[in-house]
């Protein structure tokens, strides 16, 4: 405390000191006066030889106290700005390096403070699970409603079960325009099983789950600002009477996150799949994971055999699985990989920092070799040194704030799809990161020179200064910078050349001149096939008499659809599955024979859908050549028979057609397919694809018109041209490539900088050896010769360091590349030749200015 | 006579277990205390007090001297004066060491 205020209230108590000292003179004084009778002014100048320099008492005193440490500091750090103020490009650049340096670990650092380190937003979040399917070998997919069920009436080792549908619905609010979003139906076992409780209204409870009571939703507060409590809400037609609202902020529950939560009304199951479920349950006090393993193990047990019929994986088995683990996902492997990218740009960034620092160091030996002589003593110009670097790292910091600020926003709008990376917000935590990375970045780059410093003292060779030392230290740095470069190219390369093969994939169609409509049917007034199949007959016709419509024909999926296309399991007659395996499975979309003529897709075998393939008739399948492949090579699929969906009690499909191959489940995916036609099952939803032969936006929007003319209740929405869908499909990988390119290019540009200041400084302090040698004959090309190859050396060892590190850390993108291998010779080649090329580039224009030195040069330097 | 190193803190707080003084005071005090033997240095003096202060052995106060002037006054805490005791012990050992050594023969 004491300290504290000698620190700041140093003028109130120099006049405390000031006083006492007055007073002790003054005594002194009157003493002499009294015992030796001197005269006022003679007692006092006794008094005050007596006494001794006031200043230096001052100074002692101070020192006493110990604040001599920390107004040192203060000093320093007034001496340290007033000398980076005076050389402002050196100050500039360190600080814009490390801004960019800083600001792009901090920005990872707050997604991944946000993703990975930020506990689930639940009360005892270690006790909660999402129950799922798991196969013997380790694969694991959503539970069916008749797990589900199961478990719900059987399990003793959860306090609460519930589960999530994710699917999207055309939501209409009054009397807007429908628009598609993103919701998961949800049973009132999920609130009560995270714990979740609504800020207004009511959760949903069970008596909302029984088919035919009324549909309720709740929403999040987001949404509750454009509908409130007790009013409506349309998805796709269904009207829905809001009863709950989430606190403000909350958006996720379990797996999922959106702002409208309908209630699941489970109709009973008749037969295993689809399995679309997502279990939420939490682990009742005293209940282990491995304990609820088992319990679910016995229910898997008694309960497969019933099912049979239409699953059959006898090594599958219902499992718990941590629900932070499982919310998490592969955030942790994505994020992982940007750590790693930006941990290389920050080195790189302090690696170029530092050899600066360490050329200004070289630069001011002399002012730190007088200092040293007039008495500082070395722990003073350490300390002078550090708290320069310190300053710069701090304001370096303060700009890393930031653009980490502006960088999480641009993270979050275009980075990596990981959960719950939207909630990602600049906090303390974040600003604590960027400190300590300041601090440490500071005492790395202060301590270099510093280091190299008392290497030269020990040794005796000069008071202060090494620059044989620091030339090889700054070498070390270039080497460094081109190595750590080399594996952020790689990785931009690699992610840029499997962009561009998969943009080339064909996806089996011409989406230049399509365009698509989605069609919601309300199932309260197209409950049936009838009504749904009437709906079309008028629709379809209508749709083709567009102006500008060439032709059109009806879809379940539009392509590329990566996400939730409709997986389903079949038994090839000929061939049934082995007792313990697993039955195949393939996209199954039901589709029109007029949707393959629009997209142009040609028919290699056997027949299209006729409108013989009714209801009534037996059921009939087209599949793609993919698929005909893959379980026919030898060309005879037409014909053959399966069992849809496992089914052994229902007629078999026949196979009556081999159509051409269409990227249904995405670009980067196999193209297998089965279509079915509707009148063997009409979907609710169907996308209206059309061949358009003028301007595709006006064909469609004309297209809603005449939809619209049939019946305005239908919710309609992504009208839009093909095309667009097909660059959207791409969108992840290109951000993906953008963002390391972004970082590749940064480093590139850092080690460029690095090696030609390396060069410039050696260059200029080589003057007179390079006049010399001219003045002995030495021509301009050999001198730019002896340059130009000492600094591709340092490029060379970096990049064949680098090289090393590329193969051993590329293969950290094997999931997010398509068609090229983590160490794809041309790609490596490539990124090293133009790692190179920069280097020559770098090294050739300061080599170019040691030619130009006159010889006479050599003379006049002193 | 310079006092022995670390014998100030010793006798600055002997002077204050007999009551608080000011600065002045603590100095003719030790000049009367040795007979004029010890005269302690205020460049010493004063940084001794303030680092005794610091380390809370003795407190200071601004209050008026018998004279009417407004001066500060030392006085010694309950930690200063334990402390006395055991550095008086100390140089009390210390003192008797040394001459046994001077006094062998």
């Amino acid at each position: 405390m004491s300290r504290w205020r000698a620190l700041f209230h140093k003028k109130s108590i120099d006049r405390e000191v000031d006083e006492e000292m007055r007073l002790h003179i003054e005594m002194e004084a009157d003493d002499l006066r009294r015992s030796r009778g001197l005269s006022p002014e003679a007692a006092r100048r006794e008094a005050l030889v007596a006494f001794g320099g006031v200043e230096r008492y001052k100074e002692a005193h101070r020192d006493a106290r110990g604040v001599r440490w920390l107004e040192e500091t203060l000093q320093d750090a007034r001496y340290a700005l007033r000398a980076l103020i005076k050389s402002p490009a050196f100050t500039l650049s360190s600080i814009l390096v490390l801004a960019l340096g800083i600001g792009a670990s901090t920005t990872v650092f707050g997604a991944i403070n946000a993703v990975l380190l930020t506990r689930l937003p639940y009360p005892h979040d270690d006790q909660l699970v999402e129950i799922a399917m798991q196969s013997g070998s380790g694969e694991k997919w959503h539970l069916s409603a008749v797990d589900y069920r199961a478990v719900e009436s059987s399990q003793r080792s959860f306090s609460a079960v519930g589960v999530e549908v994710p699917n999207e619905a055309a939501v209409r609010i009054g009397t807007a325009d429908a628009v598609r979003q993103s919701m998961a139906q949800v049973t009132s076992g999920v609130f009560r099983a995270l714990g979740v409780a609504v800020a207004k209204g009511r959760a949903i409870e069970p008596s909302d789950e029984s088919p035919g009571a009324p549909p309720v939703a709740v929403v999040s507060a987001r949404l509750a600002a454009r509908v409130g409590l007790g009013q409506t809400i349309t998805l796709d037609g269904v009207p829905h009477t809001i009863v709950g609202v989430l606190p403000p902020g909350v958006r996720t529950l379990g797996r999922f996150s959106g702002d409208i939560w309908p209630v699941l009304q489970l109709r009973s199951p008749t037969r295993r799949g689809p399995f679309l479920f997502i279990g939420i349950a939490r682990l009742a006090d005293d209940v282990t994971i491995d304990a609820a393993t088992r319990d679910l193990a016995g229910i898997s047990e008694r309960m497969f055999p019933l099912w049979a019929s239409s699953f059959q994986d006898r090594t599958a088995r219902i499992v718990p699985l941590p629900l932070r683990e499982r919310v998490l996902g592969d955030a942790s492997r994505t994020l992982g990989v940007f750590a790693g990218a930006v941990a290389l740009v920050l080195l790189v960034a302090v690696a170029n920092v530092a050899s600066l620092a360490l050329v200004r160091a070289t630069n001011r030996e002399r002012e730190l070799s007088v200092r040293a002589m007039l008495g500082g003593t070395r722990g003073r110009l350490v300390r002078l040194l550090v708290t320069e670097s310190l300053l710069l790292a701090i304001a370096g910091a303060t700009a890393g704030v930031v653009v980490a600020t502006l960088g999480l926003r641009v993270l979050v709008a275009i980075g990596p799809h990981v959960p719950r990376l939207a909630d990602a917000k600049p906090d303390a935590t974040m600003l604590g990161f960027a400190v300590a990375v300041a601090m440490l970045v500071g005492l790395v780059v202060g301590a270099t020179p510093v280091w190299l410093l008392s290497r030269s003292h020990a040794a005796g060779s000069r008071v202060i200064g090494a620059a044989r030392g620091t030339q090889a230290t700054r070498a070390g740095f270039v080497v460094a910078q081109f190595a750590l470069t080399l594996p952020l190219l790689a990785g931009a390369g690699l992610l840029l050349n499997s962009l561009l093969r998969l943009v080339r994939v064909q996806p089996g169609f011409d989406a230049s001149a399509l365009v698509m409509v989605h069609v919601s049917l309300p199932a309260a007034r197209y409950g049936n096939d009838t009504t749904i199949a009437a709906y079309w007959a008028r629709a379809l016709p209508l749709v083709r008499d567009v102006a500008g419509v060439v032709d059109a024909g009806l879809t379940e999926f539009v392509p590329p659809r990566e996400d939730d296309i409709n997986l389903n399991n079949f038994a090839l007659m000929d061939r049934p599955a082995p007792a313990d395996g697993a039955q195949p499975v393939a996209p199954w979309i039901t589709a029109t024979a007029e949707y393959f003529r629009t997209l142009r897709v040609p028919l290699l075998d056997g027949r299209l859908f006729t409108p013989a393939d009714s209801a009534s008739a037996p059921s009939v399948v087209v599949v793609s050549r993919a698929w005909a492949n893959r379980y026919f090579p030898d060309g005879r699929a037409v014909g053959q028979k399966l069992e849809s969906g496992g089914c052994t009690t229902c007629p078999p499909s026949i196979i009556i057609g081999v159509v051409g191959d269409i990227k249904v489940q995405g670009l980067a995916e196999p193209a297998d397919a089965m279509y079915v036609p509707p009148p063997q099952g009409w979907p609710q939803q169907m996308n209206v694809i059309a061949r358009t032969s003028g301007p595709p936006s006006e064909a469609v929007r004309r297209i809603v018109v005449a939809l619209h003319g049939i019946d305005a209740g239908v919710p309609l929405d992504q009208a839009m041209p093909l095309d667009d869908r097909l660059y959207d499909s791409v969108m992840q990988p290109r951000h993906w490539t953008i963002l390391l390119s972004g970082f590749a290019a940064a480093a590139l540009v850092l080690a460029a900088v690095g090696v030609f200041g390396l060069l410039s400084y050696s260059v200029s302090t080589r003057q007179r050896e390079i006049g010399v040698r001219m003045a002995l004959g030495a021509r301009a090309s050999a001198v730019t010769g002896m340059f130009v190859w000492r600094g591709m050396g340092h490029a060379l060892v970096g990049t064949a360091l680098g090289l090393a590190l590329a193969f051993c850390s590329t293969r950290v993108l094997a999931n997010s590349l398509f068609g090229i291998s983590t160490t794809d010779p041309l790609t490596l080649a490539t990124v090293t030749l133009v790692l190179l090329a920069v280097a020559l580039t770098a090294s050739w224009l300061p080599a170019r200015r040691a030619a130009a030195v006159e010889p006479v040069t050599a003379l006049r330097l002193d | 006579m310079d006092l022995l190193q670390g014998t100030l803190d010793l006798l600055v707080l002997k002077t204050l277990v007999l009551g608080p003084l000011h600065g002045w005071g603590i100095s003719k005090r030790l000049r009367e205390l040795s007979d004029e033997a010890l005269a302690v240095g205020q460049g010493s003096l004063y940084p001794a007090l303030y680092r005794l202060e610091d380390k809370g052995w003795i407190t200071a106060e601004w209050r008026h001297s018998p004279e009417g002037r407004k001066a500060k006054f030392y006085s010694l805490t309950p930690a200063g004066r334990k402390q006395f005791t055991a550095e008086r012990t100390q140089w009390r050992l210390f003192a008797a060491a040394v001459e046994q050594v001077l006094g062998a023969t």
